[in-house]
């Protein structure tokens, strides 16, 4: 089973829809995905309208595998199914400085449905935290969204500063530019300077900034299905099959 | 409600089967078209049904072979869209591009779909079960938040003639099991029937008939030994009538196969169960039975030639297949000569009378008349008959000696078939472990003396081949070619010979006799 984890260290920047639309792609293309909604504050439940689980506290989280298999929803989609958010996640910090190997209790949990899935997509909530660092440790690939801002080019380098002092391998990462205007002179540049400085690191794929995006909230279904012709649809295609191709060399 | 999205085809034809590979439930049901409206009744109230047909249609047919192999084994074949889906009761659907004119499995391209019809009979065409119109669609169960919480594809098939029905294929969504236990009680309450159940055919054509080349035929052992007969006889002739049409149409050669077997076994009764009728009648019977079965001879022989092509050319180096391409053209057109003979005259004014005239006989039963026989137990007559046959089987075998001349291990093949019809015949009536333990060792004979006596008929038909060649162009090439098969089936005769003394070491052993005692002697000495 891969494992790649959509993260960012920052809000807003388009990570759940990246997520949402990664897992209806892999699912699409044959491949048993699961998309697990690790972020309280994310929607990837909600974008598929599968409820948050109530029983699925932190503690039964890492303790009891078996329910972790229980809470999994099937979607609307062939091939794809959800792990829902439980509110509680956003303890797991706490819950986590409190354990000794926490670190390896992730992937102890995937592993549990590792025989079910070809592919587990976790939406990861947006900051450096234990979890984060579990999450990292445990994936093959951490996708990460960027708005082209000047601010942005601090919040990747802080991204692999982590990466670096945690000994995790940076390689893992494959970072995309999102919520792209092309009008905007700033995002050129930016994407520019990114892409030269890090040219290992930076998918060419691009998510424009488009309404069908937002309007996700509204259908509740991943703008792949809604309006596959649509441009955000293709370039979410686009990006599964570069991340694709990317993980397989 | 989502649309229906034409799915990517992911490679593996079989995507559902492995979604399904954590024991979520998948189904596959069939009901009458007219009852789908009925789902929407009764069950959970949050629970909204919605149902969506995708535009436009496409021809469908349905295929099987004359032995309904298909149905039997709780599986459907459907050609539809260009493509072939193999849907089995487990609600796997296999599906591959459909080869439409083949009319073997082996024929089909290569597939998931041609890869699990592998178990079916290699000599049995597939044949249009029915065809006609057909529609995809999907249903749903959706929850208050519009989420959906068990779908079913959806199949409506309109045949030409018959009824429409629809396949429901259910798949249970993972962490909605009530939902689908919902659904599955919907579907009950309209009559709808897993695939396992086996009547699908039936339910699109009442008068869709199956098809067994072995009868069931309960003779108890209270039973007379008249009516025995009567009722064996009586299950066999419409197996004869079955296979009519198959053999005029040429479809495959096992129509005319089975339509042998089943005079065979009719005329195994006629001669084994010896005073059951009238002594003048029985030879009547006899005469006219082999009148049926003599003309099939040359067009079985020709068949049996023509199926083991692939192998005679295995036996020979590839410098002599020149010589066995030639002798297959001839033996190809003699065939071809063979079959339009045999089917002119099953489509012929005076078979059709004579055969009506014997199934007539046989169900009326009114002018059948009894012999002496006639009154005897059936289990004392089967009793008697088959030790008599085994004694008969063990005295020959104890002169068996690597010089048997051929014609007393033909005369040996003949008694043990007609056992093993005896036993057949009779079986139900006793103890079955033992019997299965007899027919398994009287099997394993069989199929030696089988292969033996096609070494010995094999020979002598290529030799009479050769003699029949007349002025052919290229006969020194084709005599060359047979005189290389004369010496592999010779040589393989020697080591079948070998097989079948070991196989009778056995089957007239100790251990043998003791089950023959016990089964047909009241455990007395045979």
């Amino acid at each position: 089973m891969q494992i790649i984890a959509c993260y960012s260290n920052k809000g807003g920047v388009g990570k759940t829809a990246t997520a949402v639309n990664l897992a209806y792609a892999f699912a699409a293309s044959g491949r048993r995905t699961l998309l697990c909604d690790l972020d309280p504050q994310g929607a990837s439940g909600f974008y598929f309208r599968v409820k948050p689980s109530g029983k699925l506290t932190e503690a039964r989280f890492f303790g009891d595998t078996d329910r972790v298999a229980k809470s999994i929803r099937g979607s609307d989609y062939d091939n794809l199914d959800i792990l829902p958010a439980n509110m509680a996640f956003r303890d797991f910090d706490i819950f986590l400085s409190r354990m000794k190997d926490g670190r390896s209790q992730l992937k102890k949990v995937l592993k549990s449905v590792k025989s079910d899935y070809d592919v587990a997509l976790l939406d990861c909530p947006p900051n450096i935290s234990m979890l984060s660092e579990n999450v990292f440790r445990a994936a093959d690939a951490v996708v990460v969204p960027l708005i082209p801002t000047t601010l942005s080019q601090r919040t990747f380098e802080q991204l692999q500063t982590f990466f670096r002092e945690n000994n995790l391998q940076e390689k893992k990462i494959h970072a995309f530019f999102s919520m792209v205007q092309g009008v905007k002179n700033l995002h050129h540049d930016v994407i520019a300077e990114m892409t030269q400085a890090w040219p290992e690191r930076f998918m060419q794929s691009q998510i424009p900034f488009a309404s069908e995006i937002e309007r996700m909230g509204l259908t509740r279904a991943p703008v792949l299905a809604t309006s596959w012709q649509g441009p955000a649809s293709q370039a979410y295609q686009a990006l599964s099959d570069e991340l694709d191709r990317r993980m397989n060399e | 409600m989502r649309p229906i999205v034409e799915k990517a085809d992911p490679g593996s034809s079989d995507s559902s089967a492995k979604v399904r590979g954590r024991g979520l439930t998948q189904e596959t049901f069939y009901l009458r078209a007219t009852r789908l409206a009925r789902l929407s009744r009764g069950g959970d109230r949050h629970l909204t049904l919605v149902l969506e047909w995708e535009e436009g249609g496409h021809p469908f047919t349905i295929r099987d072979n004359f032995n309904q192999s298909l149905r039997a084994s709780q599986r459907l074949l459907l050609e539809a869209g260009g493509r072939a889906h193999l849907l089995s009761a487990s609600g796997r659907v296999l599906s591959q591009p459909a080869t439409p004119e083949a009319r073997f499995v082996s024929a089909f391209a290569e597939g998931p779909v041609k890869a699990a019809l592998a178990d079916l009979p290699p000599l049995r065409a597939l044949l249009t079960v029915t065809s006609g119109a057909a529609r995809c669609g999907r249903l749903a169960l959706v929850d208050g938040g519009g989420k959906t919480r068990v779908s079913a594809n959806l199949r409506e098939l309109c045949p030409i003639d018959g009824d429409s029905i629809v396949l429901v294929t259910v798949g249970e969504l993972r962490g909605y099991g009530g939902a689908l236990r919902d659904l599955l009680s919907r579907l009950h309450a309209c009559d709808a029937m897993p695939l396992a159940a086996g009547n699908l055919y039936r339910v699109m054509h009442p008068a869709s008939m199956s098809y067994t080349a072995r009868p069931s035929v309960e003779v108890r052992r209270e039973d007379t030994a008249f009516d025995a007969a009567n009722a064996l006889i009586g299950a066999h002739l419409p197996i004869v009538r079955a296979n009519e049409p198959g053999i005029v149409a040429d479809i495959d050669t096992e129509f005319l196969h089975d339509y042998r077997i089943a005079l065979r076994k009719i005329r195994s009764v006629l001669s084994l169960f010896k005073g059951v009728y009238a002594p003048e009648q029985t030879v009547a019977l006899k005469a006219r039975f082999a009148a049926l079965m003599a003309p099939t001879g040359p067009l079985r022989d020709d068949d049996v030639y023509l199926l083991e092509r692939r192998s005679f050319y295995a036996m020979v180096p590839d410098t002599m297949h020149g010589g066995l391409d030639r002798m297959f053209e001839r033996v190809g057109q003699r065939r071809l000569a063979a079959w339009a003979g045999l089917a002119d005259r099953l489509r012929g004014k005076g078979y059709i009378r004579e055969i009506e005239a014997l199934m007539d006989l046989f169900s009326r039963r009114k002018t059948l008349l009894p012999g002496p026989n006639a009154d005897r137990m059936s289990q004392d007559l089967a009793s008697e008959l088959i030790r008599k046959r085994y004694r008969r089987i063990r005295r020959i075998a104890a002169g068996l000696t690597a010089g048997m001349p051929d014609d007393e291990v033909h005369a040996l093949r003949v008694e043990c078939k007609k056992l093993r019809y005896l036993i057949e015949f009779f079986g139900p009536m006793f103890q079955q472990d033992v019997l299965h333990d007899i027919l398994k060792s009287l099997k394993k004979l069989q199929d030696s003396l089988g292969s033996f006596n096609d070494c010995v008929v094999q020979q002598a038909g290529l030799l009479a081949f050769l003699d029949d060649l007349g002025d052919e162009p290229r006969r020194l090439e084709i005599a060359q070619s047979i005189g290389a098969l004369v010496t592999v089936l010779h040589q393989r005769q020697i080591v079948e010979h070998e097989k079948i003394v070991q196989a009778f070491a056995h089957f007239s052993g100790d251990g043998m006799r003791q089950a023959f005692r016990r089964l047909f002697h009241d455990g007395k000495d045979i």
